[in-house]
Order: C-alpha cells, then sequence, then structure tokens
C-alpha cells in the first residue's frame, strides 16, 4: 500500500486508544481510519482468529437422558484456553499425524468420566469434569478457578483485579468450585446413569463453526459529534431544556446545575436514534442540536468467551489481518493482480 | 323479538354460570403464590360477600361441592389460578379472567371426552343391557339367558387364562389395545330340566378404555404416580388405545334430535321436521306444506299422508279440536282449512276410516302387529317417537304435532320465524361416549341374536347338548367390533342406519398443542366439499360457547291464550306456566342450591310462546380454541412411528393466558430467535428468511428425527418361525458383508451405533420350506435371508437409538428400533412465527456478515417486512372468512407479531415475561404496548423496538443521520431496524425428507414407465403442461426425446399390410405377424411401451388398431 504509482496515496496511520482492558473486555478508540478497517478488524476477530474446541467426540458409555450426539454438541461449545491455539496447527494440515488430528502438534485430548452413584441428588456433570491431557488446554472455568487457588490474577486485569477487592471472591481451589457447581453443566445424571468418553480438541476458526469463535460479542460504532447551538439554546426556558434532555432514552445531555446549560454529559451515549433532533424540531428550533457521525473514528467493544483474553483477541486478530494481507501482497508482487492492483493502489 | 334477551346474559354460557358462582376480585400486581392467598384476601372477600345478591350465598356452598372432588383431579394439572378468592365481585372484564382457570380445573380441557365416556361405563352400557337383558330360544322360551348387572372391570388383557393388568403405556409399546373386560352377572338355564345356573363376572367383551376416565388406571392419580406409569402428567387423556395407536373419537357436530326445526327444502315447500332419539328407536318425522295442504312424510309409509287424516287417526275426530290446538287466530284456521277440506274430500271422518286410509300406504304392510294395523303401530313407535304414548294415550302426540303445524303456520306468516340450521342452540354435539355406546348397543344385540341362532341350531340337531346359552355368547363380537370401529373411523351401524366415517383419528403427537387441537376439534356434519357459505359463516351465536343443551318448545291447545308458557323438557312438553319469568327464576334457584345440575340451562322463549328448560349432564361446557398453532416438536418420548423432538425448547418470551391456561409454557416447541425485520441478501423474498450460520451452530433449530421400524418375527405352520442371527463372519472375525457393520452379536442392530443407507438392523432368516413335516430340525441351509435394510439418505449420519423387543396379540416376536438423526436447520428447512407466518430458511449467512447493533446484538434471523401484511391477512381469513374483501382493512390483528417483537424485547430487558394478545388490552389481560415502549426507553431502546444496525452493504455513503450497521462493510443501514425476539417454531416440513432426484431407475412392471413418486425412487413427470410449453416453444427434438426415448421405449414389428403387431422369433430370427402368418412385409419401429400395450388392451376388448406405415 505504499506505492503511490499512478495515483495518489491513500495511506493513513491509525491510532488506538485503548480505554479499558479487563481480562475478557475491552473499549479502544480506532482513529484516523475508515469503515473497511474497522469493520475488517471486527469480521476477523468474529471469523478467522484461531481458538481450539472440542470437535471429536467417542462414546464409551452414555447412560444419561441426553443422546450422544446432544452432548458432543455441547462439549463443542465449552470455550477452552486457547493461548496456544496461534501456534498450533489446524490438524487438516499437520504433517505428524498425516491430518487424522491426534498428535500432540494439532489436538489435546479429554477425557471425562462420571457416574452417578446411589446418592439419591442428581449428579450435574459440568466442564470441571473434563480432564485435558495437556494443561495448556483446559475449560475457562477450570483456568480461572486454577489461577485463583495460585492466587495470582490473570494479566492486563487491572480492573477485574480492583474489583475483586471491593468485592472479594472466595479463593477456592479447584475442588471447591466444582463442589459448589461452578462451570458449564453438560448434563445431569440421575442414579445409576453413567457418562464416559474421550473428546478431542482442535484448532479451528469461527468460520467454520461458531465454536471456534472467541468473540462473544465485537461491535463499535461511530463516534458521535454534538454540537450545541449554544445562542438557539439561551431562547429556551429551564422546563423547555429539561425536557429536551429527557427526550432522548439514554443520557446523553444533562443540565449543569451552575449554569443551567445544556450540556454533553455522555456523547458516546448516544444511539443515533433521533429522539433528541426530533425534539428540538418538535419545539420549533430546528438546528437546536446538530448531530454527526465521525466517520474516521470507531469505539469498539469487545467481550471474549474466555477462550483468550480480550487483548488476545485484539492482538491476533491484527496479526491474522496482517498475514492476510501480506497473502494478497505476495501475489500482487507475482504481479498477475488483475483488478485488484487498480483497486490496491487506489484507482 | 330475538329470544331470550330477558333471561341469557351476552356472556359465554360457562362465563355467566360462574359469574354468578364466583365472583372474583380483580389479579394482585404480582400474582402471589397459592399458598399465601388465603390470608392475604380475607377481607376482600367479606366484602364480596356483602356486595353480591343475597343469591350468592347459595352459590357458595355450591362451589364448596364443586371444588372438593376436582381437588383430586389429575385433569387440574392445569395451572392453578393465581388469584386471589373467586369470591369478590367482578366490576371490570379483567377480573373476569380468574373464572377461567377456576372453571377449566373443574371442567378440564378434553373433559367433556371423559365426561362422556364416564356416563357409558357407569350408567350408558347399564342401560342398554338392562333394555334387552333376556335373551331366550325362539322355539323354547324356558331355555334363557339374563344378565343381572353389568360394569367395566380394571384394564386387562388374558394371559393364559389369567388376567394381567395393563397400563396405557404398556399397550403403547406392545401394539396392543387398552381395554377392559365388561363383566356381566347373568343367570341362564342348563340342560334339560332348565336348571337355574348363575355365573357372576362373566365377560361379554372388551370395551377399549377411554384414558383418564373411571376405568382407566390413571383416574385419579398425582404427578409422581402418573410419571411411573410412564404417562406425562400434562396429558389431558380422553382419548383410545386401539392395537398400540392412540384414537381421538372426534366431536360430530349434528342437528338438534327431539327438536321442531322449521325450514324450507329445495322445492321452496315449508316444512317442519323433528328427528326423534329414544333407546328404543330413531325416526324423523317431516310435515310439510304442498299447493296449500299440509302432508305428513314418512319413511314407513310410501305416500305423504295429509296431516288432518293422521290427527284423526290419533283420536282426534273433530275438525273443530284440531284447529283449536293450533290456534284460534283466524288465520291459522285459514291455513289449516285447505287440509281440512282434502279430508272430508277424501271421505275420511273416523279414526277407524284414517288409519285404513293409511295402512294403504304403508310400505312394509306384512310386518307388525295384525290385529292393531300396521298403521297405527306406526302411529305408536315410529311417528315423532320421542314422545311416549302410555296405555294408548296419543293425546301428548296430537298437541306435539299441533304444536309443529303452529310453528309451521307462525313461519308462513312470518318469515322472521324460521330456524336456523347454523344457530348454535339447534345444534348438538356427539361425544365419544355416545358414539361408543351405539356402538356397543349394535354389537351386544348382534352378539346376543347370534347366541339365540346358534342355540336354534344345536337344539335342533343335538338333543344330548347341555343347551347352554352362555357357551353361545362370542365376546369376540363386540372385542372386536369395538377395536375395528375406533381402529378404522367407520362407523357403520347399519341397526341404526349409521354410516359414518372418519369418525375416530389417530391423535397427532407433533406438539402438545396439536395433541389438543385434535380433542377438542369438531367434525360439521355437511359435507366438507360443499361450498355452501351458511354453516362456513361466523355465527353470532358461536362466540365463546358451545355445549348448550337441548329440546324442542311448544305451545299448546287452548292454552295459546297470551301469557301463558309451556314447560319443556328435553323435548316433552311437560306442562304450562302461566308466569314463565318466576318459573325460569325458581328453577334457576334450584340450580344454584344443587338439586338440578349445574349445566341445566333454562331460558324463556318469547319468540315462541313457551319456557324451555334443558337438561344435560353429558355433554358439558366445552371451550372453542381460537388459535390451533401448527404443527411442530413435542417432547413426549416414546416408540412413535415419527417423532421430532427440538433440541434446545424454549418457553415464549411473550405468552398469552390460554397459552398458559393450556400449559404450552411448559412444553414449548420452539425458540426466541431474534428477529431483525429487514431485507437482506434477496434470498428473503416470499417470506423465506434468512439465518445467522453461527445461531444454528449453537443449537437454534436443531431437531432430532426419530423414526421407528418394526420387524415381526413371523411364525409359520410346522411350528417354525423365523430366526435371527449374529452378523456372519468369515474366520478372522471379519463381517462378511459391510453392511452388518451396525449388528449387535444378537443379530439387531446395537444401540448407538452409527447405521447408514443399506445397513442392515435386523439380521433375519426365513425358514426355505414351511411346508415340511413339523418337528423336523432345521440346519443353516434351510434359512434363507431376508434381512431388514435400512434405506437412508446417503451422506447423513443417524444413529440406533433403541431396540425394543415385545410380543404382539398373537405371540410372534416384534423388533422395534428406533433410528435418531440430529438434524440442523438447512436451506429450505420450514420455520413459523406464531402468527401463521410461515416461511422456508432461504440463505444462511456467516454470522460477521450479518448486520449488528452498536450493542453487538446479532439477529439470529431476518424477516422481510412484506411478511407482516401476511399475518393481517391469516387472522382476517380465519375470523371472516366469506367476507374478507370488506372487513380485512379494518382488522388489525397483524400487529401482534410487533407486539410480541416490542413485548419479548422488554422482557429480555427487564427480566420478566410479558402478555401480548391482539384482543387483551381492552379487557387487561395483556400488556398495553405504551407499558411496554416505557419499558424499552428504560431500558435505553427506542420505544418502537427500532435499532440501528450497521450491515449495509448497497450504500457507500454513511447516511449522516441513521444509524444500524451491516456485517459487510459495516456501513449504518438506511434505515432503522425494528428487532427484537419472536417465537419461531420449526416445522415438520424439512427438505431432508422431501428433496429427489434420479436418472435411470425402477420402472412400473405394467406400463414400464419410470415409477411415480419419492419413496419408490420415481422419476420427474414431464406433464401435460410441460408438454404444452415444450409445443407452444416449438422443441420438437426434446418432446422426442422426453415422450419417447427417456420414458418407456420399445422396438415393435409392425405388419405393413393388416397394420398389426407381430412378435420377432429368436429362434428363426425374424420377425413374423401372427395375423397374416407369414413374414412378409414386417417392418420394425420404437414406440412407447404404453403404446404398444394400448393397442394389446384395445385388442383384447375386440377393437383393431391398425398401424398405416409410411417410409420415414
Amino acid at each position: 500500500m505504499e506505492r503511490a504509482a499512478g495515483g495518489v496515496s491513500y495511506q493513513r496511520f491509525p491510532r488506538v486508544r485503548i480505554r479499558e482492558l479487563k481480562d475478557d473486555y475491552a473499549k479502544f478508540e480506532l482513529r484516523d481510519t475508515d469503515a473497511s478497517m474497522a469493520n475488517a478488524l471486527r469480521r476477523v476477530m468474529i471469523a478467522e482468529v484461531p481458538t481450539v474446541a472440542i470437535d471429536l467426540v467417542e462414546i464409551e458409555v452414555n447412560s444419561s437422558v441426553l443422546n450422544d450426539e446432544f452432548i458432543a454438541h455441547r462439549l463443542g461449545l465449552i470455550p477452552l484456553t486457547s493461548a496456544a491455539a496461534m501456534a498450533m496447527r489446524f490438524s487438516r494440515d499437520c504433517d505428524a499425524c498425516d491430518g487424522d488430528g491426534s498428535c500432540e502438534y494439532c489436538s489435546v485430548e479429554f477425557h471425562l468420566a462420571a457416574r452417578a452413584t446411589d446418592s439419591d441428588q442428581t449428579l450435574e456433570v459440568t466442564s470441571n469434569d473434563l480432564r485435558s491431557t495437556d494443561p495448556k488446554v483446559c475449560p475457562v472455568d477450570q483456568a480461572r478457578a486454577y489461577q485463583h487457588a495460585l492466587g495470582g490474577t490473570e494479566p492486563f486485569d487491572t480492573a477485574a483485579a480492583a474489583d475483586q477487592r471491593q468485592h472479594p471472591l472466595p479463593c477456592c481451589p479447584i475442588m471447591d468450585i466444582i463442589a459448589k457447581k461452578l462451570g458449564i453443566l453438560i448434563v445431569k445424571l440421575r442414579r445409576g446413569q453413567e457418562l464416559r468418553l474421550r473428546a478431542i480438541a482442535r484448532k479451528g476458526i469461527g468460520k467454520d463453526h461458531a465454536k471456534w469463535s472467541p468473540a462473544a460479542t465485537v461491535t463499535f460504532m461511530y463516534e458521535p459529534e454534538i454540537r450545541i447551538n449554544e445562542e438557539l439554546m439561551e431562547t429556551l426556558t429551564l422546563e423547555e431544556k429539561r425536557n429536551l434532555v429527557e427526550s432522548s432514552p439514554t443520557k446523553v445531555f444533562n443540565i449543569d446545575p451552575n449554569t443551567q446549560q445544556v450540556v454533553v454529559e455522555d456523547a458516546e451515549a448516544y444511539t443515533y436514534d433521533d429522539e433528541v433532533i426530533k425534539k428540538a424540531d418538535a419545539m420549533g428550533k430546528p438546528g437546536l442540536i446538530e448531530i454527526n457521525a465521525k466517520e474516521d473514528s470507531f469505539i469498539f467493544t469487545v467481550e471474549t468467551t474466555g477462550a483468550i483474553t480480550a487483548y488476545e483477541l485484539i492482538m491476533n486478530a491484527i496479526t491474522v489481518l496482517r498475514q492476510k494481507l501480506d497473502a494478497v501482497r505476495l501475489q500482487d508482487d507475482d504481479a498477475d493482480l488483475g483488478e485488484l492492483g487498480a483497486h490496491l493502489v487506489g484507482g | 323479538m330475538f329470544c331470550c334477551i330477558s333471561t341469557v346474559p351476552p356472556f359465554p354460557l360457562f362465563f355467566w354460570l360462574l359469574s354468578f358462582r364466583y365472583a372474583p376480585p380483580p389479579p394482585p400486581p404480582p400474582p402471589p403464590p397459592p399458598s399465601h392467598s388465603h390470608s392475604h384476601s380475607h377481607p376482600i372477600q367479606s366484602a364480596a360477600v356483602t356486595t353480591v345478591a343475597a343469591a350468592v350465598d347459595d352459590d357458595m356452598e355450591r362451589t364448596e361441592e364443586g371444588e372438593a372432588p376436582a381437588a383430586k383431579d389429575p385433569n387440574a394439572s392445569l395451572p392453578s389460578p393465581t388469584y386471589r378468592s373467586l369470591a369478590a365481585p367482578v366490576t371490570k372484564p379483567v377480573d373476569k379472567f380468574a373464572l377461567l382457570p377456576a372453571f377449566l380445573k373443574v371442567r378440564g380441557l378434553v373433559k367433556e371426552h371423559i365426561d362422556s365416556f364416564n356416563y357409558f361405563i357407569t350408567k350408558g352400557i347399564r342401560n342398554i343391557v338392562k333394555a334387552n337383558n333376556r335373551i331366550e330360544a325362539r322355539n323354547n322360551p324356558s331355555i334363557f339367558l339374563r344378565y343381572n348387572s353389568v360394569r367395566v372391570g380394571v384394564p386387562s388383557v388374558q394371559v393364559q387364562y389369567i388376567a394381567e393388568k395393563i397400563t396405557p403405556h404398556f399397550c403403547r409399546l406392545t401394539d396392543r389395545t387398552y381395554s377392559a373386560p365388561v363383566l356381566a352377572d347373568i343367570e341362564y338355564t342348563v340342560g334339560k330340566q332348565y336348571e337355574l345356573k348363575r355365573k357372576p363376572n362373566f365377560i361379554i367383551g372388551y370395551l377399549p378404555i377411554m384414558l383418564r376416565s373411571h376405568a382407566c388406571v390413571l383416574n385419579g392419580k398425582d404427578e409422581a404416580e402418573l410419571a411411573r406409569y410412564g404417562e406425562c402428567p400434562l396429558d389431558p387423556g380422553g382419548y383410545f388405545i386401539v392395537k398400540g395407536t392412540e384414537k381421538v373419537i372426534l366431536i360430530q357436530e349434528q342437528l338438534s334430535k327431539n327438536r321442531i326445526i322449521i325450514d324450507t327444502d329445495s322445492k321452496g315447500r315449508v316444512i317442519a321436521s323433528v328427528t326423534s332419539s329414544t333407546h328404543e328407536i330413531k325416526s324423523k318425522t317431516v310435515i310439510f306444506m304442498e299447493k296449500e295442504k299440509i302432508y305428513l312424510q314418512l319413511n314407513q309409509f310410501t305416500k305423504p299422508i295429509p296431516i288432518i287424516v293422521v290427527m284423526k287417526a290419533m283420536g282426534m275426530e273433530s275438525d273443530q279440536e284440531v284447529a283449536q290446538m293450533v290456534g284460534r287466530d283466524p288465520r291459522y284456521g285459514d291455513l289449516l282449512y285447505p287440509s281440512i277440506q282434502e279430508c272430508a274430500f277424501e271421505r275420511i271422518y273416523t279414526q277407524k276410516q284414517a288409519l285404513q286410509y293409511m295402512d294403504d300406504k304403508v310400505m312394509y304392510p306384512g310386518a307388525g302387529n295384525q290385529k292393531e294395523g300396521r298403521s297405527k303401530s306406526i302411529l305408536r313407535d315410529v311417528f315423532v317417537a320421542h314422545v311416549p304414548v302410555e296405555s294408548g294415550n296419543f293425546r301428548p302426540k296430537c298437541i306435539y304435532t299441533a304444536v309443529m303445524l303452529r310453528r309451521m303456520m307462525d313461519a308462513i306468516l312470518n318469515a322472521d320465524t324460521f330456524d336456523d340450521k347454523d344457530y348454535v342452540g339447534n345444534k348438538r354435539l356427539e361425544l365419544s361416549g355416545q358414539l361408543i355406546s351405539l356402538l356397543f348397543e349394535d354389537l351386544f344385540k348382534t352378539m346376543n341374536s347370534n347366541a339365540v341362532e346358534l342355540m336354534n341350531k344345536t337344539s335342533e340337531k343335538i338333543h344330548s347338548s347341555p343347551l347352554d346359552l352362555s357357551l353361545h355368547i362370542k365376546e369376540n363380537i363386540i372385542t372386536h367390533g369395538l377395536e375395528r370401529a375406533i381402529s378404522t373411523g367407520n362407523w357403520d351401524i347399519k341397526r341404526f342406519r349409521m354410516h359414518r366415517k372418519g369418525v375416530s383419528q389417530v391423535l397427532s403427537r407433533l406438539s402438545y398443542m396439536a395433541s389438543l387441537g385434535y380433542m377438542t376439534r369438531i367434525t360439521p356434519q355437511f359435507e366438507k366439499t360443499r361450498k355452501t357459505s351458511g354453516p362456513r359463516a361466523l355465527q353470532p351465536s358461536q362466540c365463546y360457547s358451545l355445549g348448550v343443551e337441548d329440546l324442542s318448545l311448544l305451545s299448546g291447545e287452548e292454552i295459546h291464550a297470551s301469557g301463558s308458557f309451556l314447560v319443556m323438557f328435553n323435548g316433552l312438553i311437560l306442562g304450562k306456566h302461566r308466569q314463565p319469568q318466576r318459573f325460569a327464576n325458581a328453577m334457576r334457584k334450584l340450580r344454584r342450591s344443587g338439586i338440578i345440575g349445574e349445566f341445566v340451562s333454562i331460558f324463556v322463549n318469547e319468540k315462541q310462546d313457551g319456557i324451555r328448560s334443558f337438561d344435560d349432564f353429558l355433554r358439558d361446557g366445552l371451550i372453542e380454541y381460537l388459535d390451533v398453532n401448527e404443527e411442530n416438536n413435542a417432547l413426549l418420548f416414546r416408540a412413535d412411528s415419527l417423532l421430532y423432538l427440538l433440541v434446545y425448547a424454549q418457553r415464549p418470551l411473550l405468552t398469552t393466558k390460554t397459552i398458559e391456561l393450556v400449559g404450552y409454557d411448559k412444553l414449548g416447541a420452539g425458540q426466541n430467535a431474534t428477529v431483525a425485520v429487514m431485507s437482506y441478501s434477496g434470498y428473503d423474498i416470499e417470506d423465506a428468511i434468512v439465518m445467522n450460520k453461527s445461531s444454528l451452530d449453537r443449537g437454534f433449530g436443531r431437531c432430532i428425527a426419530m423414526k421407528k421400524y418394526t420387524v415381526t418375527k413371523e411364525k409359520y405352520e410346522g411350528g417354525y418361525s423365523d430366526r435371527i442371527v449374529k452378523p456372519q463372519r468369515d474366520k478372522d472375525g471379519v463381517l462378511l458383508k459391510q453392511n452388518m457393520r451396525a449388528l449387535d452379536e444378537d443379530g439387531f442392530a446395537a444401540p448407538g451405533l452409527i447405521i447408514r443407507n443399506h445397513d442392515i438392523y435386523v439380521n433375519k432368516q426365513t425358514p426355505r420350506n414351511t411346508k415340511r413335516d413339523s418337528g423336523a430340525h432345521l440346519t443353516d441351509r434351510d434359512y434363507k435371508d431376508s434381512p431388514a435394510v435400512y434405506k437412508g439418505v446417503d451422506g447423513e449420519t443417524t444413529v440406533v437409538d433403541r431396540v425394543m423387543l415385545c410380543s404382539d396379540t398373537d405371540e410372534k416376536l416384534i423388533i422395534k428400533c428406533i433410528i435418531r438423526h440430529t438434524r440442523r436447520p438447512e436451506v429450505g428447512d420450514k420455520f413459523s412465527s406464531r402468527h401463521g407466518q410461515k416461511g422456508v430458511c432461504g440463505t444462511i449467512v456467516q454470522q460477521e456478515d450479518f448486520p449488528f447493533s452498536e450493542r453487538g446484538i446479532c439477529p439470529d434471523l431476518i424477516m422481510n417486512p412484506h411478511g407482516f401484511p401476511r399475518c393481517k391477512i391469516n387472522l382476517s381469513k380465519r375470523f371472516f372468512q366469506p367476507y374478507i374483501n370488506n372487513t380485512s382493512s379494518r382488522v388489525e390483528g397483524y400487529t401482534g407479531k410487533m407486539i410480541e417483537l416490542l413485548g419479548g424485547k422488554a422482557g429480555v430487558s427487564c427480566g420478566q415475561f410479558h402478555y401480548g394478545s391482539a384482543f387483551g388490552e381492552p379487557s387487561g389481560n395483556a400488556d398495553k404496548v405504551e407499558d411496554i415502549s416505557r419499558t424499552l426507553v428504560k431500558h435505553g431502546f427506542s420505544y418502537n423496538g427500532k435499532d440501528l444496525l450497521y450491515s449495509d452493504r448497497y450504500f457507500k455513503t454513511v447516511p449522516k443521520s441513521l444509524f444500524c450497521l451491516s456485517g459487510i462493510l459495516g456501513h449504518p443501514c438506511q434505515a432503522y431496524v425494528f428487532m427484537g425476539p419472536i417465537y419461531y417454531q420449526k416445522l415438520k416440513h424439512m427438505v431432508l425428507d422431501k428433496m429427489h432426484a434420479r436418472a435411470s431407475g425402477p420402472r412400473v412392471l405394467l406400463t414400464r414407465q419410470p415409477t411415480e413418486g419419492r419413496s419408490r425412487d420415481g422419476g420427474l413427470r414431464l406433464g401435460e403442461m410441460e408438454r404444452d410449453c415444450l409445443i407452444a416453444y416449438g422443441a420438437s427434438m426434446l418432446i422426442f426425446e422426453r415422450l419417447l426415448i427417456s420414458s418407456d421405449p420399445y422396438q415393435v414389428q409392425v405388419c405393413r399390410k393388416c397394420g398389426l403387431l407381430g412378435y420377432y422369433n429368436h429362434k428363426l430370427k425374424a420377425s413374423y405377424c401372427s395375423m397374416c402368418k407369414n413374414g412378409e412385409n414386417m417392418a420394425k419401429m420404437r414406440m412407447p411401451y404404453a403404446c404398444k400395450l394400448l393397442f394389446q388392451e384395445l385388442q383384447a376388448m375386440n377393437v383393431v388398431p391398425r398401424l398405416k406405415l409410411t417410409e420415414g
């Protein structure tokens, strides 16, 4: 893209400012770029950042009320810690095992064995009953419990840690967590029922199946730019100002208690619902408030399933996006880009 | 003028009854649990008693009586009302709703079926047996048998002379009939000394038992016990299990019996008809007026009889008396005059003359009581048969006839008094109990007459026989007769001239709603084929209530004096009363204090100058369901031949009170999908929906299809039977055939194994020769393979779910394999919201391409807004079918789906289930849209349910003010998008079951053309219309190829001389014409085999088709 052959360069230097970063949540601004860039990032986060998820289940015993496919489907949707996923191989192009997905480079084996013995209570089989053969890959809740047990906090989790200081979670070892029935429920067993299986987790991407998508929420909004016409505003009575402020379903405006002026309290709370503008029109003051979307700045909200941290998700997404662009660029060097070449140089 | 305004309030019947009996307070804002309710509501309750009229006091006692049995009633699995007290006054329409759960608790949803059956097994069957309790040998009345009492036993089967109790679920699994023995205590003579013997508990037959009736083992069981019996506590019962299938006897609608109906026939004559029905006889009496004269028409007479002759035959010899009885008004006299004149013209003045005249017109003069005269017995037994003639007193019949005449004349004088056949009050519903009782009566009589027949034969022949009538009673007649009728649905009862088809139907278990719908369905009595609008139109009287009961009315002799009214009871004139209103009030009081049945209805009929009171304990109040949803998936787990289970069924976010009453929220059959109403991708036209692939990955719309395959291990003569062998292996232990991989070592498919197309699921072998001497030992060679092969779809993974073994009634082994297939939605699968808005999945789109909102919400599916008017049309169609053009524009029902979306969205935001109904708002039974919008705004949504979505692939410039985003480019959509949760159901129509294509394949033996239909791997027909297109297009080669080559090409030998078909002699290698007896002039020709077949068939009919050939 650096080449400016035959046209103006459209190169820009996007800026990112992280506003909030927690273990599984991030909010950041992306500026000086356009929607194509922002959307590409969003799409990659949802569909192309690899994770590990259970892909093959061999059931040895299943006398539960749910059938084999049902349980297999539920197992697949359990998020597994996938920090190592970027470095793993896809089993389809793994040389070590000829693609059958059973070697350590491309797969992780899990075992689950549960049996409701004579107690009258139903036994809840959860993700905590899954036993991994690789400590790096395990159900997310297990990993979290383990972290707590070690007394450490997760990286980049300052906000969460601060949260915890205020509301300390009982710091419990993993067995306690299991006893407290945390974790993701797989099936409930009645007395005498049994579930025993072997599962293989593999690397994959969200495009193939949603279970591999690390993103719970990835969305962005255009940053709104709100302008208040102070002159017109002065013509309003306090009552009218209050009505105007309240016409927005979200808390965008407020009235300064000192100056009694309408001020923008939280521009980003605006949902582009036009209610305030309609209200102003209805009051006979068109142009009182003007709201525009800035076309080059975006506010991203990212939440992950816990498979990887929000930070990893963003960084991995950038890596993946870069690889994709590299792939395009490689083709470019071969000079058979055709129409796409003209596109890239801005033609 | 229209009757009973004064006494029958405009509410539905049951509302009316209950509103007198219970008066509830308004429901408290959050309904408290019922346990709290008592103390909580006390002050209000006492207030209620003071405000409600004194009459309520009686009612309160009644309430307690009525409720007590209901508490034990298992049908009370319906939600118990969460409202405070039923005794508070009804001030607002909303308050009335509390009555409905209470009503349903007492009556149940299918209670009318169960009550009707209970009546039959407790009373009806006794009456039938009692009426025919003695049979005797025809030639020797001393040989007799008497039924002293009869009752229905416990459901059981006879296994080697021991009765074993059975449960409904056992019957479903083993393909048996859930039936109980009908036990009679009999008394009969044995031997030549006519020694009297008694046999208690003599089985006269097996009666299929309705589930949850008194005779059913499930009667009165609580949820835990029901679960132990393998029954769903929510299952309402009310159906039968015959040979393992569940059968419902549909409610039959028909015209009232014992009621005078005034109408005009096809010739425009005024007719008065009565269909009489008593235990002994059913007859139809018609009186009509032709050329100003009035006649009686009865099928026992060859010709119509002048009515005055009939009156005279019944002893009314004086014309004046007749005229008086009809009415003093000279207009009646004028109308009657031509008839009287005709009678005089025939010179009939006395009863004797009249009877003689009628005797000449009797259809079967031979039969009947000779000394009395045939026509007199007809008048007594057939003519208006429900009016009894006691000790030869024909007076009541005369009065009744006069009433008929009078009503007829009223109708002539004033056309307003014609009866409307579609008026619900003129209709009666026939329920399972009555239908079974007809059948039973017929079979019981047949059984008895057969026994007598046999006795006559044996007593004539072998004099040494014990002459025991009880030996000739064959229980099979009743057992098989009932079983056959219920399982085929054909009610052919010659004795009652009844020939009805489709009376019973298989209970649909596709969803809970579907099952309930079957049990509350009513078959109309008019033929469905006729397009007459009359019966289809909405009758004002249909609203809210069905289930009023009977009677006809009258007016009488001199007593027609105005101000006096006749009292009728179930069609019989009991007497007259001068102050009808007072009489009706007094009767009502009796009803309230519980002396008369609670479903007796009493009203004053001003139009007909009479009081009617009607009675009915069989046919109870019955509620009509306005909205029977389309089928979907249920959660019952059994061996149905085909069952669909939804993997993650949910409870609807937006419910209605009806849904709660019915229990649908407990057995949901759909999922709450987040729906965006917008156009997307173009694959959403014609109601198609666009689905989010990630949602499907996560389980949306996923379902399990279970299919049952049954194999019988046959038994043959000589003690041979099929055998099931373990999969054959070679010496290395490798399976001989690949398709045995799903088999276990016992020769049956192993549960849990994957089974593919062409795999064997039961490895059965059949003896080659079953005619051999019995007892000979058979070796492996004597058996040939006859495995059951699974036919599935290639490429799909299906799994053996369960294998059940049981023996059928002939003690043959039955193997039922249930094969399970988990399906995720694919393009072409059908879905529907609850607003009659069905559509197929048009395309499946990746989540990243889907629109999303800035909150991060991404819809599960996208629906095209053009679908909304469709909801509206569906709704108006349902209610206003005949008038669709002029009323649809006023119906605002299409808002239903919109309200659901708004209510669902608000419900999700605030964590509450909302009520919604397009009709509920004014009555307060649903949340108001304003309130819902307020909740939305509180949670930061727009009041109108619209969101800004980013998605737009089509618009490059960002509209400045509007915002909602598309996944492909990330631009805001041009408009705000209406988005929120809507309950979607997956319908049973899935592409997988329908898709079909073939190249070459099987052909029909006779015509050699490709077979038809997917199940036979049939071809796709190029039919007449397609042919027309090709002709129009001039594609002659294509037509030639399609019709003559691709279908059934055949080569024939044609004789050019005689033009007939010859044959090719393969030995001589020459063609030969068998007509000309030589092989000259033969030509080869290609034609469709069907054409050659036609020629031959014509020849067989002595028609000679000759071909004239020219060189091509």
